[in-house]
């Protein structure tokens, strides 16, 4: 018998039981609706995720530290160490930091006494900061302090502006002081001039400066105590973001053990990636048992409707249909059932993902994380990403479910013996 | 005359429960071609039981069943759908038709099943419906017509692939007695002017009549045997 027949045969039985037939396709364009739905929504948030990624990590700079998180941070690099990783194959730029944190000792005013918003004062090479983080180095006025110029300051947004009033300006002059208790004099006071105050970042993320003062490196040295190892942090940018962690391998070997730690914010990037399909897969899964439930319903439809038509199969043998026959005309009514809730469940997963997307939009509108309020966080909206491969799978799953749970019932037909078949009333 | 069916030494027997009970016991007989054979018996005698085990639908459990030349018992399930599709026809006492079919559709099915292409299964089919006489009834559903039309559906259905043997169950026991003369005149026909076999289970005596031989079964087993002309 012919394919095209054996379909259209199988279209009229399932037309002869209409309620039933559509209850077993709803079941399973159901199922089909969760996993489109759950697919393109985890795709939608991941790129998303990584996108956020992206703008608060650069992910061609690593990170190295003195000494090692778990086991405790060391002194610092010295020069010698610098020069070391400058020379490292892949390696473009190494810039040092040194961070003095703003404490009860140590003060950032404006001449008539107000406290800056810094929290952090970075020693830093101005010229090479602004190759190292193009994208967020800029400024929102003044100027970038030339080489050797040790007293200028440049200032971050927030150490600029409190509560959205600015406390300093270009020109302005700042007092670093130092309170020494037991030395006489009792404080040191060094005078700095605003050259600049950076752009508004916004983002959360390792390289946000939006809280900091930066000083030359020159001037830096100076305040510190360690002056042979005095940069706690070294910057590196590799040539090409496929090596960063290569060039960590590398930076890691040569140092004895925990006394670097490098953050590779690629890796970082991929565990990240990786959770987020876990969580995805995870949430597969779990729409998978619907369709599974689903497959087991038309299982248990086909019984019913072996059982209800076993004298028409009776009759089908007599007049010589074969064994395989009957196995193809009840799979393809599964079959029909799958395809067409397959195609039903992509275009309402469509839908529904779209639906769910501006929900979830609308909860995660107005976050407050760790109490900063962002720009840019509050423009997070989850658009669902349809990858045409969801969609093959999603629909191909839908087809081989229908096929598997249609398979025993269809053997059960074609095995009816035919006189007891034609005897059923 | 050439052996069309031989049955030999057939024995068959049905478990019901726990119990064993034979429906055939030692049943040996030839069918010739172009024979009209009527087999009465009681109910109960077997006569269903070897129906079905000419028809290939049944295996038996000992002796051997030729048919036109061909031992079926060793045949897979596959191959004697083949003869039942091809060289068997069968008409049924509640006629049988599928009721989701037309009239048509029901004739064509076994020309469907046998690969004959869409346009040439659908004139054959018409023109047995019109051997029939039931060439106005063509697009009507089984629940549409009347007992003796269903009946004549079957027995196109019957013909339509141009079987050697029609084996025919009961064909007037659902019937009234006019229908049931309609369908034994028909069968007659078809018999003296196609040359077409026929095995006829039956009660009715009015088939007997036009029958050119009667075998007798009894708890299994040929009783008697009757020649007619």
């Amino acid at each position: 018998m012919k394919a095209k027949k054996l379909a259209g045969l199988a279209w009229k039985n399932l037309k002869q039981r209409k309620l039933r037939t559509f209850l077993t396709i709803l079941s399973i364009s159901i199922g089909i609706t969760t996993i489109v739905a759950v697919a393109s929504l985890g795709e939608g948030f991941r790129g998303r995720v990584r996108e956020r990624m992206e703008h608060g990590f650069e992910l061609d700079v690593l990170l190295v530290f003195p000494g090692s998180f778990t086991a405790g941070l060391r002194d610092g690099f010295s020069s010698t160490d610098m020069e070391y990783i400058r020379n490292l194959s892949g390696v473009s730029l190494v810039t040092p930091l040194i961070t003095i944190p703003i404490t009860e000792t140590i003060n950032l005013t404006t001449e008539n006494g107000t406290k800056l918003g810094a929290f952090t004062i970075g020693g830093i090479n101005f010229g090479e900061m602004v190759v190292m983080f193009p994208n967020r180095f800029t400024l929102l006025s003044g100027n970038l302090p030339a080489e050797g110029e040790t007293s200028a300051i440049l200032l971050g947004y927030k150490a600029a502006f409190i509560n959205g009033s600015q406390v300093a300006e270009i020109g302005d002059k700042i007092f670093l002081t130092i309170l020494q208790p037991n030395a006489t004099p009792p404080f040191l006071r060094i005078n700095f001039s605003v050259a600049g105050i950076l752009t508004r970042q916004g983002t959360l993320g390792i390289t946000n400066f939006d809280y900091w003062a930066f000083i030359s490196l020159d001037e830096a040295i100076e305040l510190i105590r360690n002056k042979d190892k005095p940069y706690q942090l070294l910057i590196v940018k590799v040539s090409n973001v496929s090596l960063a962690e290569e060039v960590a391998k590398q930076i890691e070997r040569h140092f004895p053990p925990y006394s670097v730690s490098v953050f590779v914010p690629t890796s970082f990037a991929r565990q990240v990636d990786i959770i987020l399909t876990l969580v995805e897969m995870f949430l597969i899964g779990i729409g998978s048992i619907s369709l599974l439930v689903a497959g087991i319903g038309i299982m248990n439809i086909m019984m019913i409707s072996v059982i209800e038509r076993t004298r028409e199969i009776g009759i089908l043998k007599a007049i010589g249909a074969k064994n395989s026959t009957i196995l193809l005309m009840f799979l393809a009514e599964a079959l029909l059932m799958g395809v067409i809730g397959g195609v039903l469940g992509l275009f309402t997963g469509y839908f529904f993902s779209y639906g769910l997307a501006n929900l979830l939009s609308t909860f995660i509108h107005r976050p407050t994380i760790s109490g900063i309020r962002t720009p840019e966080v509050q423009e997070i909206r989850i658009i669902p990403n349809f990858s045409p491969l969801w969609m093959i799978i999603a629909f191909s799953f839908s087809i081989t479910i229908s096929l598997i749970f249609g398979l025993y019932p269809a053997r059960k037909a074609a095995k009816l013996n035919p006189v007891e078949a034609l005897r059923y009333e | 005359m050439m052996k069309l069916v031989e049955l030999k030494n057939v024995r068959k027997s049905y478990r019901m429960g726990k119990v064993i009970v034979p429906a055939l016991r030692d049943v040996s007989l030839q069918v010739t071609r172009g024979e009209f054979l009527a087999i009465l018996g009681p109910s109960g005698s077997g006569k269903s039981t070897l129906l079905n085990i000419i028809g290939c639908l049944d295996r038996p459990d000992e002796g051997e069943v030729i048919i036109d030349g061909i031992n079926v018992l060793k045949l897979r399930d596959e191959k004697l759908a083949e003869i039942r599709l091809k060289q068997v026809g069968f008409i049924f006492q509640f006629f049988n038709l599928l009721p989701r079919l037309t009239a048509l559709e029901n004739v064509e099915l076994p020309l469907l099943l046998a690969g004959v292409d869409e346009k040439r299964a659908r004139e054959r089919a018409k023109h047995l419906l019109e051997l029939v006489g039931l060439e106005s009834r063509v697009n009507h559903r089984p629940f549409e017509l009347s007992g003796g039309e269903q009946q004549r559906v079957a027995i196109a259905r019957a013909l339509v692939n141009n079987p050697k043997i029609v084996l025919a169950d009961e064909p007037t026991g659902n019937l009234d007695t006019r229908s049931g003369e309609e369908i034994i005149q028909l069968m007659k026909k078809l018999n003296s002017k196609l040359k077409q076999t026929f095995i006829v289970v039956t009660h009715d005596r009015k088939i007997a009549s036009i029958a050119n031989r009667i075998i007798y079964l009894r708890d299994g087993m040929i009783v008697g045997e009757k020649y007619r002309r």
